[in-house]
């Protein structure tokens, strides 16, 4: 298995698993955005689709173990890349300016991405690890969305998830090769799209969720 | 000395295949125990070290550069000519070979130019099969384009890099060899001696660039493959590291050298614009295809060109040959220029300039067929002039571009000293007083990729094999005497900087023995140069020392080659008393201002035997004898 | 229209690969708007001779733009703010008077400074001494016409292999990758059928080899191709990584 281990330590192997790993959290925010996306209708539809959630029963569990893996690897990866692309410029430049390369998304993503582990640290404390006799998530969730803390800091972790995609997205169909002039100006924009949709809509939730209490 | 050019008797077309067949073979298992130098990695230098290195030799290659990527091969646009007949418009290795001669105004061998033809088909199979993008029709057969000289198309090109993709082809070749160990590449290295020991080239001294030190390596045959020597003059073309240091210390260790007044001056150039000026920019000859030349009728005109109306333009060259017009070769062209500016009808702030009109092919064609054939070269004028040539007519003049001249080889390759070959633009074989465009590329992949890999083994094998270290006294006298000169030079800590010499000595050459030369200038020129020269030695500042990376000390020594050198460039200038190509002598023309040669008295090659250090260099003659060609007189009109 | 400036310049100054090297200030009087860059720097060192200093050291070759040569980072631009331009052909009408100007030499772990601006950059040709050629000995090449290439092929190779290695891609770069250098030459040679054979031991050995010289990972900033003087586009880099794929799981290279 030399090659394997070979193939996945090179440079372009880390970043087909940054890519990988990446798109699929791309998948499972979509899921589980559709899945909130039920709150807009109210307490009762988000119950009963949480309760149809974990009716799901191992399937869900074995999701939730892929997600973590893939988590712990795109971490892993990332954390090698970032420090690894810190080494390779030991002497910095006194002056440097973009040539408009870069965006905002590009330049920020080992840091967001460091943002988004804490984030999701303590959303599952909040959400997923909290104990939940005697109560419904809703409740739960109305009840994190009462203190102002917390809207603000949900609010800008959704605009950190934002920005992480508007460049993860596209980013990750150029590292797997798909990049072909007649398609990569969709997918830039679907990148863009993505990114909006995603922090609109989880972004949307806290001030929804205040606002009907 | 009697000259023996050893070209092989027979048909003109059957002497390279007879020839082959004659020279001595060297057994492939002992290849490995042969080393060769080779000096430079341009086509030709780099053809050479991978052929070489792929048939089993010992190979060390050495570059200036820091990379072998570099070398100014690199720069050549238009593309590489070649007899493949591909567009069935009657072209023919004879065709090819006719048009060299009679190009080069008839002042080539032969023999040699025969071969080249021959072999300019393989190099273009070669260069596929490497990986040469050349430009394709939409059928996916290779494109071609006309260049000046020829009534045929067969030039191949790569946009307007041609040189480039050419020379990353013989680059990725040599890369190959670098990785099997047969190539050891040895970069940032200036060679600064042939040491020979008993009459056969035995190895290089070299200069490390970036430590400063002295290295020697010794080898049982030596290559040289080191370009032109236009930048004598300055400013020109060549890239500002391109020197005749190695063919001139070559020349000093008994080399002949041939032919040094034949340079080429190449007449769409971008004209210089102040005295900072380092270098000169050279716009693609095939611009003359749809670009009209004018200058304004009355002398000083400061007018803008838009304002200048017809009636008040001189379209010189039209007038003057109305049946090539503005397509007329090289030399013509500049010529021509430097007569319009003598006259006080040059254009520009500093009224060293003609106009290149497209506005008419524009209205004929539109913007968009002018901008299709034409759009990086026009891009290229804008970023350097900051002028449309869309909406303004460029400026251009003529610009020192490729040598001619260079050291005198036999039909081997092989110079006057036994075991030294010289390639490409080194060399002064094929191209006569003139060479055509698109040959320049031809002609170095030709002796690297396709004669020198046979000729050297028939050296090799028919010269005893002697064992040389770097001990050799040779060696060590070699290194004591480089020593001794970069002491020399740094010594002197004068009030002068190198590149105020050099630019001196280039205004000299350009002014005396530039497009247009006479007795009396070329007479002015020398004492000019001798006067320069013995300056140079008592007030030249070169600052640092010289063990360490120290670019203005590399000048230094340059210079100081240059300034023999051209001295040499005059004196071979003035012992040719005719006009021919590249070499216009002014008391020989005809009527109509044409180049007039004299065949009777100078139809040789003109060999220079260096003879010391303030001693005349001795001319040795090797006669031309032409025997399928018909010499005539060129004309354009 | 020609007119003169005066400028400040902040040179980066170093005397060899191991020791510290530090900006220094120059002043840069009476500069023609028609000079290009690379003059203005002769134009300083003349200077600095006649004063019994010691000059600015820098590569450079041809000064047309072609051999790859040149380059500083010029106010935090790799050869300088204009698109699509080598150093040698940046002209300082492109400055205005009384500007300070940056000049650094490409910095990355993988390109040691020589002195000065002058960088070694022999890693690029080690990547291409792992596999960035065809193996085709001399001779023997069959006609140039047998094998047809449609025209869109060639100039797609033709748009990668204009590459001249010059080494901006790397120090504009934010994490010092040498992806598009390296894509440049896998690209044209995978697009080409005559480097089709040896397609799969090119992608891995050239990446492989990239990986060891130091240079760091592509996080597709896109800083390279839009430094790049040849304008070479990051669609070279998404082709690697398909031949990369190609060759690590379909062929027998391991």
């Amino acid at each position: 298995m030399g090659w394997f281990i070979k193939t996945f330590t090179s440079s372009i192997g880390k970043k087909w698993l940054m890519a990988i790993t990446g798109l699929s959290f791309c998948g499972f925010l979509t899921s589980h955005l559709l899945g909130n996306l039920t709150l807009y209708s109210g307490k009762d539809a988000f119950n009963s689709y949480a309760e149809h959630l974990h009716s799901l029963g191992v399937l869900i569990s074995v999701s939730e173990k892929g997600l973590l893996f893939f988590g712990i690897i795109h971490v892993l990866t990332g954390l090698v890349l970032f420090i690894q692309n810190i080494k390779s410029r030991p002497v910095r430049y006194s002056v440097k300016k973009s040539a408009g390369g870069r965006t905002i998304g590009s330049f920020t993503m080992p840091y967001t991405g460091l943002v988004l582990i804490a984030f999701i640290v303590l959303h599952l404390i909040n959400f997923h690890f909290v104990d939940k006799t005697g109560t419904t998530i809703y409740q739960i969730v109305q009840e994190a969305f009462s203190k102002p803390v917390y809207i603000i800091g949900y609010i800008f972790a959704m605009i950190v998830v934002a920005v992480h995609v508007s460049h993860g997205f596209w980013s990750a169909f150029q590292t797997l090769g798909v990049n072909h002039p007649k398609y990569m100006p969709f997918i830039r924009k679907a990148g863009i799209a993505f990114s909006l949709i995603v922090g609109l809509g989880f972004g949307f939730i806290p001030v929804f969720i205040s606002l009907t209490i | 000395m009697q000259l023996d050019a050893k070209i092989p008797a027979g048909p003109l077309a059957q002497k390279w295949d007879k020839h082959r067949f004659e020279l001595k073979l060297v057994n492939p298992a002992n290849k490995r125990k042969y080393d060769i130098i080779v000096v430079g990695t341009g086509l030709a230098g780099g053809s050479a070290s991978a052929s070489l290195a792929e048939l089993g030799y010992n190979v060390k290659t050495f570059c200036i550069q820091d990379s072998p990527r570099r070398a100014h091969s690199i720069a050549a646009q238009g593309g590489i000519n070649a007899s493949k007949n591909y567009q069935n418009d009657g072209d023919s290795d004879w065709r090819l070979f006719y048009d060299t001669i009679k190009g080069g105004d008839f002042r080539a061998r032969e023999a040699n130019v025969y071969r080249l033809a021959q072999l300019s088909g393989n190099i273009i199979d070669q260069c596929v099969a490497q990986g040469v993008p050349f430009a394709r029709e939409y059928g996916g057969q290779l494109a071609n384009r006309s260049f000046g000289g020829a009534q045929v198309s067969r030039t191949f090109y790569a946009r307007g890099q041609t040189g480039q993709q050419l020379l990353l082809g013989a680059y990725s070749a040599l890369s190959r060899q670098i990785a099997a160990g047969k190539v050891q590449m040895y970069t940032r290295r200036e060679m600064l001696d042939i040491v020979v020991i008993e009459g056969h080239a035995k190895g290089v001294v070299v200069r490390n660039l970036v430590s400063g030190e002295v290295e020697k390596y010794a080898a049982d045959a030596v290559v040289l493959a080191t370009g032109g020597y236009g930048n004598v003059f300055y400013l020109s073309t060549n890239a500002m590291g391109s020197n005749v240091t190695a063919t001139y210390r070559a020349y000093k260790k008994g080399a002949f050298f041939a032919n040094p007044c034949f340079t080429q001056i190449h007449p769409t150039c971008i004209p210089v614009h102040g005295t900072y000026q380092s270098k000169l920019t050279l716009m693609s000859e095939s611009l003359r295809n749809d670009g009209r030349v004018w200058v304004p009728k009355k002398p000083g005109d400061k007018r803008k060109p838009s304002e200048i109306p017809e009636a008040e333009r001189d379209y010189y060259l039209e007038n003057k040959y109305p049946s090539f017009g503005n397509l007329v070769p090289r030399d013509v062209a500049s010529r021509n220029a430097k007569e319009q500016c003598d006259k006080g009808k040059g254009v520009g702030e500093t009224r060293l300039a003609v106009y290149l009109d497209f506005a008419d092919a524009i209205k004929r064609d539109g913007k968009e067929t002018i901008a299709k054939k034409y759009g990086n070269l026009f891009q290229m004028y804008e970023k350097i002039t900051a002028d449309n040539p869309y909406e303004t007519p460029m400026m251009i003049y003529p610009a020192v571009h490729y040598t001619m001249g260079g050291l005198w080889v036999d039909y081997n390759l092989m110079s006057t000293i036994d075991g030294l070959f010289v390639l490409g633009e080194a060399n002064f074989s094929d191209h006569g007083a003139n060479r055509l465009g698109a040959s320049a590329l031809m002609q170095g992949l030709a002796d690297g990729y396709f004669v020198i890999p046979y000729t050297i083994g028939g050296y090799l094998a028919t010269t005893a094999k002697k064992q040389i270290k770097t001990d050799h006294l040779a060696f060590r006298e070699s290194e004591k005497n480089i020593n001794d000169f970069t002491n020399k030079l740094l010594s002197i800590k004068g009030k002068r900087t190198v590149d105020d010499f050099h630019r001196q000595l280039g205004n000299v050459l350009w002014e005396y023995c530039g497009m247009s030369r006479n007795d009396a200038g070329l007479e002015k020129a020398r004492k000019l140069i001798q006067e320069l020269r013995g300056e140079f030695w008592k007030n030249v500042l070169v600052p640092g020392s010289g063990r360490e990376f120290n670019q203005s000390l590399e000048k230094a020594g340059r210079v100081a080659d240059f300034l023999e050198f051209g001295e040499l460039l005059v004196i071979d200038a003035l012992s040719r008393k005719e006009s021919c190509g590249g070499h216009f002598n002014e008391a020989h023309q005809t009527e109509e201002n044409e180049a007039m040669r004299d065949d009777e008295n100078f139809c040789h090659v003109s060999a220079w035997e260096y003879k010391g250090y303030g001693n005349d260099p001795v001319l040795n003659k090797e006669p031309l004898t032409f025997e399928n060609v018909k010499l005539t007189q060129r004309s354009y009109k | 229209m020609t007119k003169t400036l005066n400028l400040t310049l902040r040179v980066w100054r170093q005397k060899g690969p191991d020791s510290a090297g530090k900006l220094e200030t120059y002043d840069a009087k009476n500069i023609s708007t028609d000079m290009s860059f690379l003059e203005m720097i002769d134009v300083i060192n003349e200077q600095l001779t006649l004063e019994g200093k010691e000059p600015i050291a820098f590569d450079h070759d041809c000064r047309e733009g072609i051999c790859g040569m040149c380059g500083a980072v010029v106010n935090g631009r790799p050869h300088g703010p204009e698109k699509g331009t080598t150093l040698c052909q940046l002209h300082m009408r492109h400055f205005s008077d009384g500007d300070t100007i940056f000049i650094e030499p490409w910095r990355s772990r993988a390109f040691k400074i020589i002195k000065d601006l002058a960088v070694d950059r022999s890693a690029l040709d080690i990547i291409i001494q792992a596999g960035g050629y065809v193996s085709v000995n001399t001779g023997g090449a069959p006609d140039a016409n047998a094998i047809p290439i449609s025209q869109e092929t060639a100039e797609k190779a033709m748009d990668a292999a204009a590459c001249i290695g010059c080494g901006a891609c790397v120090a504009a770069c934010p994490n010092a990758s040498a992806m598009l250098f390296t894509s440049a030459k896998i690209s044209q040679l995978a697009l080409l059928p005559q480097g089709k054979p040896e397609a799969a031991k090119r992608a891995i050995e050239m990446v492989r080899t990239m990986d060891k010289l130091g240079f760091g990972n592509c996080t597709n900033e896109r800083e390279c191709e839009a430094e790049c003087p040849k304008e070479i586009s990051i669609v070279n880099i998404a082709r690697m990584n398909r031949e990369f794929f190609k060759a690590s799981f379909f062929s027998d290279v391991k």
